[in-house]
């Protein structure tokens, strides 16, 4: 045997013994329970035989540790899907806990800096532990931590994508909290620690599902768009998630072929939304008939429901879509809405996605508790966000919009192109709030006086009225919506920039 | 057996209450419907289950949070 082949048979001796990961034992036990490995997850994620592994032959910084620690835990590269380059981190939780060390952040910080300077997602799969012990104890382990300080800046260069799929403490949960889209495997946790060192700082039992589970974070805290059953399902919405935006910020979102426009069924509007204001019905209908067939892809769905925010396609173009939900509260808006809608506004804007507004909101839904939750404070970020976006907004009030919220929703040229449709209503507040406010009467004191009042006060707030002083700039037959926003989408292109924003809002934090 | 409670989003008037008790709802299923901000603004089932116990009168006044209605799941 040559020198060369003895060497070579090295190398792929070591690479066998890092494929073994944390042992054969460790594996089978991820496989009873149905959960794939770091491996396997890449193979389900990335176009066949496209992976490139970087730091394969990593390891612990420490000598004795280096047998222990394929890959330092944290399986890192590069790879394709559907045919576009994307940088992952898959953490193995089977080797030391997947848990973070000196080495390893050293390969997630090339990883991330590789990704950003060449234009290519970032994906995190998050199982770990945390910070490795006792690599960080004390006073020199603990000033050895990151070293770089544009760890946690996010210029959204290159979109961010996490699917937390185990415990996830530490560098997992704040690279999570810096990504664009988050998905969880229900039984997962996600937390600035784990439920026992929680337990153990605080004197009292934590569980997991409290501290850090799918329910909190889906639907109270926002910070988790969806929560799947299985790796499989959460890998597959990474990929959906990303099929929206592009690879980075110096090129558009892909645009896929338009769908046939006789199987656009603009008619369903109007069996969708009722025209009689006090019958509620779910945005969500109304946007899947607006978009190009099959395109709608809701971003948290569980939470601020208030308001719906959805990738979409028109004419095979990428376009988001912020919505009131007169199925939830009335389509008041509240503190969670504004934060779920400015967030919104955030990855939009940083990905040159053009924005469609449709308002049908009583307003902003106020109250101590709202007051409490820093209302005003998110009224102001969210339309703050809307004035520096510079991708197209285009809105429509459908029914009706009252007051600040009306502004928010894209009135009074805070959208490039604004409609109403004919059952629209707007004023400085709902007629039947505004009868009292104004005149201190209501239906049970004097209900011949409101009635008479209310007619006063709604009087002018018609589509037409707002059209006449050319606040609105057209009025539409519901059923015309689809047609009048591929017309505005393509005359508000931004021909000039080439369809580029300005991004002024891509450092803009989302988690409030 | 495991219960969710039902809570009202928002405060209002139970206008009509749309299921029994011991019917099977479906996630989104609508429980009962409110009167608020003259708005007919739906109770929805967070889950699937079958409600052991409705908390509220047609007519009643209710609260924020208040909860409504106990699902068994």
């Amino acid at each position: 045997m040559s020198r060369h082949e003895e060497l070579a048979q090295e190398l792929e001796s070591r690479r066998a013994r890092v494929l073994e990961m944390g042992g054969e034992k460790k594996l089978a036990a991820r496989k009873a329970a149905n959960q794939l490995n770091a491996r396997e997850r890449l193979d389900h994620l990335f176009d066949p035989d496209s992976f490139a592994e970087t730091g394969m032959l990593a390891t612990s910084h420490i000598p004795e540790m280096r047998e222990k620690s394929a890959a330092d835990g944290k399986v890192c590269g590069y790879g394709k899907i559907e045919g576009r380059p994307a940088a992952i981190v898959s953490c193995d939780i089977t080797t030391l806990g997947a848990s973070s060390s000196m080495t390893n952040v050293r390969k997630m910080g090339h990883l991330r800096r590789t990704a950003i300077r060449n234009g290519m997602p970032m994906i995190f799969l998050n199982e770990t532990s945390g910070a490795r012990i006792p690599d960080t104890m004390g006073a020199q382990g603990t000033g050895a931590l990151g070293q770089d300080p544009e760890q946690f800046i996010r210029g959204r260069e290159i979109p961010y994508v996490s699917a937390c799929l185990g415990p996830s403490y530490g560098t997992g949960t704040w690279y999570t909290m810096l990504s664009d889209f988050v998905v969880m495997r229900k039984g997962a946790c996600l937390a600035v620690s784990s439920p026992r060192v929680t337990s153990l700082a605080i004197g009292e039992e934590v569980q997991l599902e409290e501290l850090g589970g799918w329910k909190l974070h889906t639907e109270k805290t926002g910070l988790v768009d969806y929560a799947v059953d299985s790796d499989e399902e959460a890998l597959d919405l990474v990929k959906k998630f990303l099929s929206y935006l592009p690879s980075h910020s110096d090129e558009l979102p892909p645009a896929v072929e338009p769908p046939n426009e006789d199987d656009c069924d603009g008619n369903a509007i109007t069996d969708i939304v009722p025209a009689e204001r006090q019958k509620v019905y779910d945005v969500r209908k109304l946007i899947a008939a607006i978009a190009d067939p099959g395109s709608v892809f809701e971003l948290k769905p569980r939470f601020g429901r208030v308001a719906t925010t959805a990738l979409t396609r028109m004419g095979g173009k990428v376009v988001g879509v912020v919505a009131t939900n007169p199925m939830f509260k009335g389509g008041a808006l509240d503190p969670d809405g504004c934060d779920k809608i400015t967030s919104f506004l955030v990855l939009c804007d940083s990905f040159h996605i053009p924005i469609v507004m449709l308002a049908d909101t009583p307003g902003f839904l106020i109250g101590v508790e709202g007051e409490k939750r820093k209302a005003p404070g998110k009224i102001m970020n969210f339309i703050s966000a809307l004035q520096m976006c510079s991708v197209p907004k285009i809105s429509i009030v459908t029914r009706k919009s009252y007051g600040q919220a009306y502004l928010n929703m894209g009135g009074s040229r805070n959208s490039d192109e604004m409609a109403a449709w004919t059952t629209a209503d707007v004023g400085f507040m709902d007629p039947n709030i505004g009868v009292n406010v104004v005149y201190g009467v209501t239906a049970e004191s004097d209900p011949q006086k409101f009635e008479e009042l209310k007619a006063e006060i709604s009087r002018e707030t018609s589509a037409y009225d707002l059209a006449a002083i050319y606040s609105a700039q057209s009025v539409l037959d519901p059923r015309q919506t689809r047609n009048w926003l591929l017309s505005m989408l393509s005359v508000h292109s931004r021909g000039r920039e080439g369809g580029f924003s300005r991004r002024a809002l891509a450092s803009w934090p989302t988690t409030f | 057996m495991a219960e969710e409670k039902i809570c009202s989003e928002i405060t209002g008037t139970v206008w009509k209450i749309e299921m029994g008790v011991g019917d099977t709802v479906a996630e989104d299923d609508v429980i009962m419907i409110l009167e608020s901000m003259k708005m007919e603004i739906p109770v929805l089932s967070p889950c699937a289950g079958t409600i052991r116990e409705l908390l509220v009168d047609e007519g009643n006044a209710i609260a924020e949070d208040q909860v409504v209605a106990i699902v068994d799941i």
